[in-house]
């Protein structure tokens, strides 16, 4: 499988990446340069995976230290059996769909006993994009099996069976979800544009 | 850019579709943002590896803890009495116990305390129980029973012990309780004070329908009201009980010797014999012999401890209600440098100023009156001698200070004659002095007391100050 056209910054190797070994070795003796590298090559990638799972700004730089901590923290327990990018995709996942859930608790309690609906997430004020804004909205309301696997393999670019690893499902899994995944995301943005009454979203 | 598995073509929407998703892969965070997450997990990863095996270690100790906790309160002796349990006896098997009952009560029980749980209160029926009593509204005290004693409290911390010859300790560290014997109050503890109630020869009677009258009349009425004589008569203190002030105590307020320790000596101990005791003079005085039971208090007076103390105030009460006004003040002046701390020193306060007011000192009494308004915020009496003052101002003519006086009573005092007189003689002063709602006021107060006793001087001022507007 491959994913054409789309924005790489893992670097594509084999089974940990020649570079991500050098990392690893660096990284498991202490080497603050190692540490300095490793957030430099993957802070970007889990802020933005982070973004598109539907973090909301305001939580997002807290969560990416939070993953990163805890990448620190488990390095020593990594085997190296998957590349070094699936592993702390797979931590940002478990993280993103923790703090998702939080949030709809924390949302559900405050209906119940606060009969006061928390305020919804502020929008992103760094995007400038009405397209980006729906994208958000539309990717928010898929099921997080299936957010996972799109934004995986949409956003991220990651081949299948990479996602398939993160998302812990076999391949046939991952692409049976994300073809419900576009589905959805199709039938959303036609409703949406529809009740808008134009076809195009346009620039803000 | 193409994508497998997206709709080519015209489609408008898959068209945003793609582009949306194109616009989301270059979505990174700026530099500043980067930099500022590798500072925090710089400085966190530092104490993180410090820290690393202390939290494991930090994570299992309170784990421990939080079992070991769950443990001692699941084995717990499960014995707190709910609030409509009559009777329940609390037995404490342990070092200490704590039982929180109705009101917010706090009680702390020793392991050799025995304690039962009544409707108004509690039953202390041996060993110490100490109390955290929450503020009680008006009108509903909490009452501490013990042998044959009860005491009363609105809020305050003590502690009441029964020992084993059933002798009766009460003691305070915060607050104000008053012990009663039936209808008799029998003593009235400050912070730092102990008293202690020596069992009758014979057991004790079951509470005579007078007792039981004055038990309800007491929870109906405030503190400071319960017993009206008191005001002028506090009562003697029983011959069989003792007071004296904690040695260790940490309360003593004045330079009171910590070893002043003071005995009511019983009848058989003291060294007059029954002739020269509080009880042949309350005698001589119900016989009318006035001389009589001022002699047998005078030499009273010259003993130490509370029954002195007691006799000093008492010489002053029947000098005063001789007519003897300035002696009665002399002597309660008296009273006042021998016990600066002394259990009647309020009392002995407000007998001064009522006295020097009915001597038409008003002068005196108002100095003294703002100097009690002064020295004593907390008192219970404030909103009475509050009152006094808004009389003795509007009776030199001051409405202003009167009004001012006035609103203090109203809002010091919990006693509703007080309060009623305060209320009146306030939009009374108003009127006076020409405040445009004097009338509001005094309106106010024959919506409040419709059948008050200042009713008919309400009506009429209200009715000429309206008038008088009108004219004008």
């Amino acid at each position: 499988m491959n994913t054409p056209g789309v924005l790489r910054s893992v670097p594509a190797a084999g089974k940990g990446g020649g570079a991500d070994l050098d990392i690893l070795h660096g990284c498991r003796h202490g080497d603050r340069g190692a540490w300095r590298t490793l957030y430099d090559r993957y802070a970007p990638i889990v802020h933005r995976f982070l973004a598109t799972f539907g973090v909301p700004p305001e939580e997002r730089e807290d969560a990416c230290q939070e993953v990163f901590v805890a990448v620190y923290r488990s390095l020593s327990h990594f085997r190296g059996d998957a590349r070094l990018s699936t592993w702390i995709y797979r931590i940002a996942a478990r993280y993103a769909s923790r703090a998702s859930r939080r949030r709809r608790v924390r949302t559900m309690l405050s209906n119940m006993l606060l009969r006061e609906p928390l305020p919804p997430p502020a929008p992103d004020a760094s995007e400038k994009s009405e397209r980006l804004r729906m994208l958000d909205e539309l990717v928010a309301r898929l099921s997080p099996k299936k957010k996972l696997v799109l934004v995986l393999f949409e956003i991220e670019g990651l081949p299948i069976e990479e996602v398939a690893k993160i998302a812990e499902c076999p391949e046939n899994t991952a692409w049976s979800r994300l073809h419900y995944a576009r589905a959805e995301l199709m039938a959303m943005a036609r409703k949406r544009l529809k009740s808008n009454g134009n076809g195009r979203v346009g620039e803000s | 850019m193409t994508r497998p598995g997206w709709p080519d073509g015209d489609d408008p929407i898959a068209a945003e579709l793609r582009q949306a998703l194109d616009d989301a892969q270059q979505r990174l965070p700026d530099d500043m943002t980067l930099r500022r997450g590798w500072s925090a997990i710089d400085a966190g990863a530092e104490t993180g590896r410090r820290g690393a095996r202390l939290s494991w270690f930090a994570g299992g100790m309170a784990t421990t803890a939080a079992v070991a906790l769950a443990c001692a309160a699941w084995l717990w002796p499960r014995n707190v009495e709910s609030p409509g349990m009559t009777q329940a006896q609390a037995q404490a098997p342990t070092e200490m116990r704590r039982l929180t009952l109705e009101g917010g009560v706090v009680a702390e029980l020793q392991h050799t305390s025995k304690m039962s749980i009544e409707e108004s209160g509690a039953r202390v029926e041996g060993g110490t129980v100490r109390f955290k009593v929450p503020h009680r509204r008006p009108g509903h005290p909490f009452v501490v029973r013990a042998d044959r004693f009860r005491v009363v409290v609105i809020g305050t911390r003590f502690g009441v012990g029964v020992a084993g010859d059933r002798r009766v300790d009460v003691d305070v560290d915060e607050g104000v309780v008053e012990v009663w014997n039936g209808e008799a109050r029998v003593a009235r503890l400050e912070p730092g004070q102990r008293w202690s109630g020596q069992p009758e020869a014979e057991s004790p009677p079951a509470p005579a329908p007078t007792q039981v009258a004055a038990d309800k009349a007491l929870e109906k009425q405030e503190l400071p009201q319960t017993v009206p004589a008191d005001r002028t008569a506090p009562r003697a203190v029983e011959p069989e009980t003792t007071l004296q002030m904690r040695s260790d105590s940490r309360h003593h307020r004045s330079g009171r010797a910590a070893t002043s320790i003071a005995m009511i000596e019983s009848p058989s101990r003291a060294g007059g014999g029954a002739a020269e005791s509080p009880r042949a003079a309350r005698d001589a005085l119900a016989a009318g012999d006035a001389p009589k039971a001022l002699e047998i208090y005078k030499n009273l007076a010259q003993k130490t401890g509370p029954v002195a103390e007691n006799a000093s105030y008492e010489i002053g009460r029947i000098q005063s209600e001789r007519g003897q006004y300035a002696a009665a003040v002399a002597t309660w002046r008296h009273y006042r440098s021998d016990y600066p701390n002394g259990i009647l020193r309020v009392e002995t306060d407000v007998s001064i100023i009522e006295t020097l007011a009915r001597a038409g000192e008003t002068d005196d009494a108002l100095s003294e009156a703002i100097d009690f308004l002064r020295r004593r915020p907390d008192s219970e009496r404030r909103g009475e001698i509050a009152r006094v003052t808004g009389d003795l101002y509007r009776g030199r003519g001051d409405c202003r200070h009167a009004i001012g006086a006035y609103q203090l009573a109203m809002s010091a005092s919990r006693a509703r004659d007080v309060v009623e007189a305060a209320t009146f003689h306030r939009g009374e002063c108003m009127v006076r002095a020409g405040d445009g709602g004097g009338v509001d006021a005094l309106r106010g107060y024959l919506r409040a007391y419709p059948e008050g006793r200042f009713r008919r001087q309400a009506t009429e001022l209200a009715e000429q100050a309206t008038s008088k507007t009108a004219g004008k």
